[in-house]
């Protein structure tokens, strides 16, 4: 048996500490779950784990012995291997390939194919994985990948293994298979360290539960003497939500109306209708399929079945150009790849969506143009020392300003937001709840998905709950705790027995649940 | 040594906006010391003469690879136009038509024929998503067999006096003043007409939009696929009027016309500090790359070097002036 024992770590950044004197001791053979919400810290501590980054300061022992690493490479040598949630395999390679890439066994200069299939098979014949390891990744579904990405991580045999979300894309049943794998890893020498937001599914996986908030460690203990209030109790502390103004009201005229959207296995059967100048929250975690909703309804990608509707005409084969003209508005969860045009200069930036109200005939209105600029400079505060240097100079908050600018030079009358929050600091985030709630009095209704659900409670009018691809419940924001909230969107209920619709197929399992949830 | 520093920081900063222009005027001052006939009104003239058909074409490339694509098809399209002008052109008269009458409607059938080539090009790649590099390079085949096939590989002469005026006439011919060429004309309208296009339209701004990032062009509503196939016709319809001016030159259509154009074509406009990863770029770039490309050429025919090296010297120029501009940009991602 081996013990990983983590002492008096903190991490300093500018501004910020994320991490504040955590100390935790974590065994092999069970599985050690480590949760916390967004900012929680729990980011920092797996990185500074696996040698992505440093401690400021404390020490961390795997037994008696002291490691540090200098890189993520050193630290899959000495023994700590990571999964991550975005999955890292070369889709066009084999499962063989991908298990050995960079470290194959070599026959003199040659690989030695025969060596290398036989020893992926008896990795995966001994964690019980039944795929072919010359199967290409490409015809792997994601469970099946995430197995692979496992028995990768197994495969250098190492001391500690992390698991960062290793659920969050999977439906109920794949769910199940790949705890399978992981009860497996137990009867090895190794500690597990199991990332979830999942809440409902530690009681199923987990041993012991370590629960961090605000750079701290607020508790640890095993499973079973933990309830669900405990959990978030812990996670969540005494938390207060801010109030929207009173003036921001929504009516009863509808603007948008949602019918029976289907996407594939990304969401399903949604419904809903917003009003003028009404904000609505959808709340859901990582892979709920809020993203893709938004996308579907937005026009940038195509859906199965079911129906849009805008201002009472129903729209047929969107897309953003065909929406855009219609007035909805998008801002992407990744401003960074699909926001902005980073080459391009702050004032170009704010000028993308709405060349043609920034033009007579083909050519561009200056005059127009740099009115428009500087009414959203003013408008949303928007702190650049030159306009023409380019948006990648800006800080987080401050783009994601531009991106609003760019939708807002536009006059649209529906907003879709996506993760407006992300990575931008207190300030930032406030002033952009001031602009939605300034958009709302003006009769612009928005869409505003998150998985930061104290921040809905704050901004919303009402909040649709997201889970597997499914609107689970509706919440006003009068009526509802943080909690409750939370509980909801992780999916966890206490009458549920998750182990009883394991047999099933992904899709009715979790529409079963989706009833078990309604009720 | 603050100021001193800002100085120097500023100094550096011109240097390198205008450093093809600074090169370009070292050269020619370089030039007109040490190469016999260079400063001559004969001599300048001609080097805008030479690569106006050239030129061209890098205008409409220039907007080409601004949006993130490439045509390597030109080439084969000057020869495809070309070889169109003097057929169609000599159907027409055949059946009774006046030269004139005949000869215009075949340049406008060129033009038409090439646009439609470009839209071709255009479609399969917003439709299918396959990259222009790929479709252009398998058209600049399919296009150079067209042409031979439809001339039998041989020329096509065009018989009508005032048609040569296009390519080879002169505006402003005094006495003491040999003209300035037609075709340096056509080059200047062509440059006004792209700078317009990409300083002061909306299409404009698409073009650098969809290449600085095609993902947030297309959720920021643009239409992709229309600016696509809009920039990969500019640039064949510019191709075909190259063809009409260099069969102009010749009085006859040929689809050897144009092989290996492509290359000069793309190297003005990389030399012109165009970006080939897309969303950078400038018309007066690629009109200082045109300069820099066709004082090269010309002072190496005055030096008398030879035509084999002719082209290592610009396949090198091209290896350079992406290497300079990939460095820059890392510098100043660092």
């Amino acid at each position: 048996m081996s013990t990983l024992t983590i002492k008096n770590i903190s991490k300093q950044f500018p501004g910020t500490l994320a991490l504040d004197d955590v100390s935790l001791t974590l065994k092999s053979g069970k599985v050690n779950a480590l949760i916390g919400k967004n900012g929680s810290g729990k980011s920092t501590l797996i990185k500074i784990i696996n040698g992505v980054q440093p401690p400021t300061s404390g020490d961390i022992f795997i037994d008696e012995d002291k490691i540090s690493f200098a890189n993520p490479e050193e630290a899959i040598q000495k023994g700590v291997s990571t999964v991550y949630q975005e999955l890292s395999l070369v889709g066009g390679m084999t499962v063989a390939d991908n298990i050995f890439l960079g470290r194959y066994p070599m026959n003199g200069k040659f690989i030695d194919w025969k060596k290398t299939y036989r020893e992926t098979r008896e990795l995966l014949e001994g964690m019980g994985i039944e795929i072919d390891a010359k199967e290409q990744i490409n015809n792997l579904s994601m469970w099946q990948r995430q197995m692979i990405e496992i028995a990768k991580a197994m495969s250098t045999n190492p001391k500690v293994i992390l698991l960062d979300e290793p659920t969050s894309s999977l439906s109920r049943s794949e769910t199940q298979i790949l705890f399978n794998l992981i009860r497996g890893l137990k009867t090895k020498d190794v500690i597990i360290i199991y990332i979830s937001h999942r809440l409902q599914e530690l009681w199923e996986i987990a041993d012991t539960c370590s629960v961090l908030r605000d750079g701290r460690l607020v508790g640890s203990a095993d499973m079973a003497d933990l309830s669900r209030k405990d959990i978030l109790s812990m996670m969540f502390g005494d938390m207060k939500t801010e109030k929207r103004p009173e003036d921001v009201k929504s009516t009863d005229e509808v603007v948008l109306k949602v019918e029976g959207l289907t996407s594939g296995k990304r969401f399903s059967d949604i419904n809903f209708e917003l009003k003028k100048g009404e904000i609505l929250g959808i709340a859901g975690m990582l892979g709920s399929g809020r993203t893709e909703l938004l996308r579907a309804i937005f026009g940038s990608d195509r859906y199965g079945s079911g129906k849009v509707f805008v201002n009472g005409s129903e729209t047929k084969r969107a897309t953003p150009f065909k929406m855009k003209e219609l007035g909805l508005a998008m801002t992407s969860e990744d401003r960074k790849t699909e926001g902005l045009i980073q080459i391009m200069s702050i004032e170009g930036n704010l000028c993308v969506a709405s060349l043609k109200r920034m033009s007579k005939g083909a050519f561009i209105d200056k005059a127009a143009e740099s009115r428009m600029v500087a009414e959203q400079v003013e408008n949303l505060e928007i702190k650049a020392p030159n306009l023409r240097s380019e948006v990648s100079s800006l800080s987080g908050g401050n783009q994601q300003k531009v991106v609003i600018g760019n939708w807002l030079n536009n006059k649209p009358t529906i907003m879709l937001f996506d993760e407006p929050s992300r990575g931008i600091d207190v300030n930032a985030k406030h002033q952009i709840f001031n602009i939605i709630w300034e958009l709302s009095r003006q009769g612009v209704s928005s869409i505003v998905v998150s998985s930061e659900i104290e921040e809905l409670l704050e901004i919303c009018h009402r909040i649709l709950i997201m889970r597997y691809g499914k609107f689970v419940d509706e919440v006003s924001d009068a009526a509802t705790t943080v909690e409750h909230l939370y509980s909801m969107c992780m999916g966890e209920n206490e009458d549920e027995s998750p182990r009883a619709d394991s047999a099933d197929s992904a899709d009715s399992a979790d529409s079963a649940d989706t009833l078990a949830g309604m009720r | 040594m603050e100021i001193h520093g800002l100085n120097r920081k500023t100094v550096n900063n011109i240097f390198r906006k205008y450093m093809m222009e600074i090169i370009l005027v070292v050269m020619f001052i370089v030039l007109s010391i040490f190469a016999p006939g260079f400063l001559s009104s004969d001599n300048i003239l001609g080097i805008f003469r030479n690569m106006a058909i050239v030129g061209v074409i890098a205008f409409g490339m220039t907007m080409v690879i601004i949006n993130g694509e490439i045509d390597l098809s030109v080439g084969s399209a000057i020869g495809i136009s070309a070889v169109a002008t003097a057929i169609i052109s000599r159907r027409l008269a055949e059946s009774g038509f006046s030269d004139a009458f005949a000869l215009i409607i075949a340049m406008l059938a060129a033009v038409a024929i090439c646009s439609l080539i470009g839209m071709f090009n255009g479609f399969i790649r917003a439709r299918f998503g396959i990259p222009t590099f790929i479709i252009t390079l398998a058209m600049l085949n399919v296009l150079y067999g067209i042409a031979a096939t439809w001339s039998a590989g041989f020329p096509v002469v065009i018989n009508s006096g005032w048609y040569s005026f296009i390519g080879a006439g002169q505006f402003f011919k005094t006495e003491s003043f040999q003209g300035i060429p037609a075709p340096m004309i056509w080059l200047i309208i062509v440059f006004f007409i792209i700078w317009i296009v990409m300083n002061k339209t909306r299409f404009g701004r698409e073009v650098y939009a969809v290449g600085g990032n095609i993902e947030a062009a297309r959720l920021s509503g643009i239409n992709i696929a229309k600016v696509k196939i809009i920039t990969m016709m500019a640039v064949q319809a510019l191709a075909a009027f190259s063809g009409i001016m260099l069969s102009s030159q010749v009085m006859a259509g040929s689809s050897q016309f144009g092989r290996g154009y492509e290359m000069d074509v793309i190297a003005s406009v990389i030399i012109g500090g165009t970006s080939l990863f897309g969303g950078v770029g400038r018309a007066w770039g690629t009109f200082i790359g045109i300069l820099f490309l066709g004082v090269i050429n010309n002072c190496m025919t005055l030096l008398g070097v030879d035509d084999y090296i002719k082209y290592i010297v610009k396949g090198s120029l091209i290896l350079i002036a992406v290497l300079i501009n990939t460095i820059q940009l890392q510098r100043k991602d660092a």
